[in-house]
């Protein structure tokens, strides 16, 4: 059951008139019970793909399906929450209110409502209303609606988006808690470092193609060492005899070598023996925002 | 359905839109019946002043039937576009569309909310009107007598279809622009401008040759049904040149037909 797909789509297209191609051909999986992370930059089509899925939006061409079901169809829907874009709410009712108007539309339990603003700590300030709620509280708010239905697939695009650092924190908390279990977690987000510390997989879009979709771990790549020393040329050929040329690397003025982190201490050992000054030694791995700005083609700091 | 209904009317029982507009509409009415009752107590030097026979209950239907059009239809047109425009802006559209029902199960409980937000409406102002009328019958010492039963039936009726009609091209609208500060504007300035400019060229062209063309117009219909419902009190003989059969067949078909437009729109478009 872990390994079946709940989200699946084929050459999933989206063209908004005859211009725009939002979307090109996207072939994206998401296996149940998991936390999958859809990474891009604002405008490479995260948002359009998510409305596709929850029948939003039509596709120009391709296929998806989501919890069984044709998107929008209303018994893949009663077992999809959804949080798209913005909370979509009436500023002139409570956030409680708000929620028991989404719980009858979804025949949902009353009950439930005060569940759900438990879970997103939203209760003491249910009674107020919507329009006079913080950024943070309308995305809590949003969250709450999006598990009203107890759902088996949540789908959040952006939900830290407008969030202070505290905000972001609590709302990253919240997902964490939320993707517990066998729920699965669609979330979509153009910031790596949410990204790193939620999901399971990741599928990084760019231009409205699905450049990479694989797990975090094999996103970053093999693990390595990095090692500055002195002398830097002595160490380099000590490293290389000891581990062949393929694991050696010079770069930036340092040595990158592809062996596990827990040979560290053995190679400090080694190092010093032979006379080498070692300054540092520390596991090295590419963080998420090189590859992605590697997989999107975007400039770093730009 | 049921449960689109329930959540439909949850949202809308407080809508300010609503209120507002059952508040207004009772205002102007005990208004519109206190001017009257004073120009009629005070005629003073003016040709036309009201006749105190129109403000007592017997005559209440008639008197609120010319008291709520055609305010009350733009205010309908107001509260239609409204209703439907603001789900785009608040983005509540798709919080709606992403929770199980149909588009069109959401489309009829919502056009059903309205129909019963309208009565509630048509209601106020009967109520109203007829607490006026009791109010001047009481201070003038004149009996309290009302009219048939069926006569309020018909008259409450007649004033629901004509804020049915409006209101619902208000809502076609809304849903046509999605958004509502465009689609009140363009509504009103239908009713109040564009369609009484057409009407009067159409009758100019070939000597009143196109004038059944006229008689198709929502509003020229509507202005028929209100006028339908007269007595001597009144003083009005002229009867109107539309019957109130076919002004009532009239705007069921529009009242109908903006409503199915509206349905496929919404079917059929993406929300984006």
């Amino acid at each position: 059951m872990q390994n079946t797909t709940i989200v699946e789509t084929h050459g999933l297209t989206k063209r908004f008139g005859r211009g725009v191609l939002a979307v090109d051909s996207v072939n994206m999986s998401v296996r149940r019970g998991e936390v999958y992370g859809f990474l891009g930059p604002n405008g490479a089509g995260k948002t359009t793909t998510l409305r596709m899925l929850v029948g939003l939006i039509r596709p120009t061409s391709g296929t998806a399906t989501v919890a069984g079901c044709a998107p929008g169809d209303p018994k893949g829907l009663a077992r999809i929450g959804s949080l798209i874009e913005s909370p979509g709410f009436y500023p002139y009712l409570s956030g409680r209110e708000n929620l028991r108007v989404v719980a009858d539309m979804a025949s949902v339990n009353r009950r439930r409502v005060e569940e759900v603003l438990d879970i997103v700590e939203l209760s003491s300030r249910a009674g107020r209303k919507f329009g006079t709620y913080s950024t943070g509280m309308k995305q809590r708010l949003g969250v709450a609606a999006a598990l009203l239905k107890d759902p088996e697939l949540l789908i959040l695009d952006e939900p830290t988006n407008g969030l202070d650092p505290q905000g972001m924190a609590e709302m990253r908390k919240l997902i964490k808690d939320i993707g517990q279990g066998d729920r699965t977690v669609l979330l979509s987000s153009h910031l790596l470092g949410e990204v790193e510390q939620i999901c399971d997989r990741v599928g990084v879009i760019s231009n409205g193609h699905l450049v990479k979709q694989s797990t975090v771990q094999d996103l970053l790549g093999e693990e390595g060492v990095l090692i500055r020393a002195q002398p830097l040329d002595q160490a380099e050929q000590m490293l290389t005899t000891m581990f062949g040329n393929d694991a050696v690397a010079r770069q930036d003025g340092a040595l990158h070598l592809k062996v596990k982190p827990e040979r560290s201490t053995e190679i400090n050992r080694q190092l010093v023996s032979a006379g080498i000054g070692v300054s540092e030694l520390r596991p090295f791995e590419r963080s998420l925002e090189e590859v992605f700005f590697q997989l999107t083609g975007e400039k770093q700091g730009s | 359905m049921i449960a689109t209904i329930k959540a439909e009317w949850r949202k809308s029982r407080f809508r300010p839109a609503f209120l507002v507009s059952s508040g207004i509409i009772a205002g102007i009415t005990v208004l519109i019946y206190s001017i009257n009752w004073y120009l009629a107590l005070h005629p003073g030097s003016t040709e036309r002043v009201a006749n105190i026979l129109t403000l007592y209950p017997d005559q209440f239907v008639n008197f609120v039937m010319g008291a709520a059009f055609p305010l009350g239809a733009a205010m309908a047109i107001v509260v239609g576009a409204l209703f439907t425009g603001s789900e785009f802006g608040w983005g509540t559209l798709k919080t709606t569309f992403t929770q199980g029902p149909g588009r069109l199960t959401v489309w009829a409980g919502r056009v059903v909310v309205f129909a019963a937000w309208m009565f509630i409406i048509t209601l106020v102002l009967f109520g109203i009107g007829a607490a006026s009328s009791v109010v001047v019958a009481l201070f003038q010492g004149h009996a309290l007598t009302w009219p048939a039963a069926v006569d309020v039936m018909k008259g409450m009726g007649a004033i629901w279809l004509i804020f049915f009609v409006n209101g619902a091209i208000g809502m076609a609208i809304g849903t046509l622009l999605r958004q509502p500060a465009a689609a009140l504007g363009i509504g009103l300035i239908y009713v109040l401008a564009v369609e009484i400019v057409a009407v009067r060229f159409i009758n100019l062209i070939n000597n009143g040759a196109y004038k059944w063309l006229t008689e198709q117009f929502v509003n020229q219909n509507a202005t028929a049904l209100a006028q339908s419902f007269t007595s001597p009190a009144f003083g009005r003989t002229v009867a109107p040149a539309i019957t109130a059969e076919h002004a009532v067949l009239v705007l069921a078909a529009y009242g109908m037909g903006l409503v199915i437009v509206a349905a496929g729109l919404l079917r059929l478009r993406d929300v984006t």
